[in-house]
């Protein structure tokens, strides 16, 4: 089971913040977005930002069982 | 004594966060400061508040590996970095860095680059609420 976080425009456009997700695995980050479109279908499109147990990682990063994944919309801060 | 990187809702002092840096060493001859504010106009609409979200554990652990790549990048003494989060009225402070070298160059060349890297590497978003509703804010350099 992977535990998926969303934030800003992403969690307000899914009404999702976390969610769990039952996925084979190992699977990359494109392949977990993929199975997330389905369960969350007003997932906006775009470029979005990744991190896997809290380290940044790319589309092509490796997702394991038990991990956790933020899908995050651009940094705005400062 | 207050950390050196902090995320926090309540305002800091600029003031306070420079004596905090001075009191690190004597060497210190050039402190400079970079202070970002809420504006109450942005795009045309005005601005009531600013709310910012974190991915908390990591946006700290971001702040902390920004610090020691601003020390270990520049010919400087000290570096803090405070940013706060939640709702943040126009006209309020919303992050403070403080640079502190022997001479003015290396702080002020330090202060851009952390500021700037902070935008790009720090998982913080902001969203403005104005009179007419809210919006994520997309990023600018």
């Amino acid at each position: 089971m992977i535990r998926v976080l969303l934030f800003g425009v992403l969690a307000t456009k899914t009404g999702t913040k976390e969610m769990s997700l039952e996925i084979e695995t190992p699977v990359t980050i494109e392949g977990l977005i993929e199975e997330l479109r389905k369960r969350l279908p007003s997932l906006p499109e775009g470029e979005f930002l990744f991190a896997i147990n809290e380290e940044q990682a790319s589309k092509e990063s490796i997702v394991h069982d038990g991990d956790t994944v933020a899908v995050m919309p651009p940094f705005s801060g400062g | 004594m207050l950390e050196p990187v902090r995320i926090q809702t309540e305002d800091f002092s600029v003031e306070e966060e420079v004596r905090a840096l001075k009191s690190t060493s004597k060497r210190i001859g050039a402190v400079v400061t970079f202070c970002g504010v809420a504006r109450d106009f942005s795009r045309g609409h005005r601005i009531e508040s600013l709310e910012f979200e974190q991915y908390q554990s990591m946006a700290l652990r971001a702040m902390e590996k920004l610090r020691q790549d601003t020390l270990e990048r520049f010919d400087i003494i000290d570096v803090r970095i405070v940013h706060r989060v939640a709702r943040i009225p126009a006209g309020d402070n919303i992050v403070l860095i403080v640079v502190g070298s022997e001479h003015r160059k290396e702080a002020f060349e330090a202060c851009s680059w952390c500021i700037d890297t902070l935008k790009n590497t720090v998982p913080l978003w902001k969203k403005e609420i104005t009179p007419e509703g809210e919006s994520w804010v997309e990023p600018h350099p």
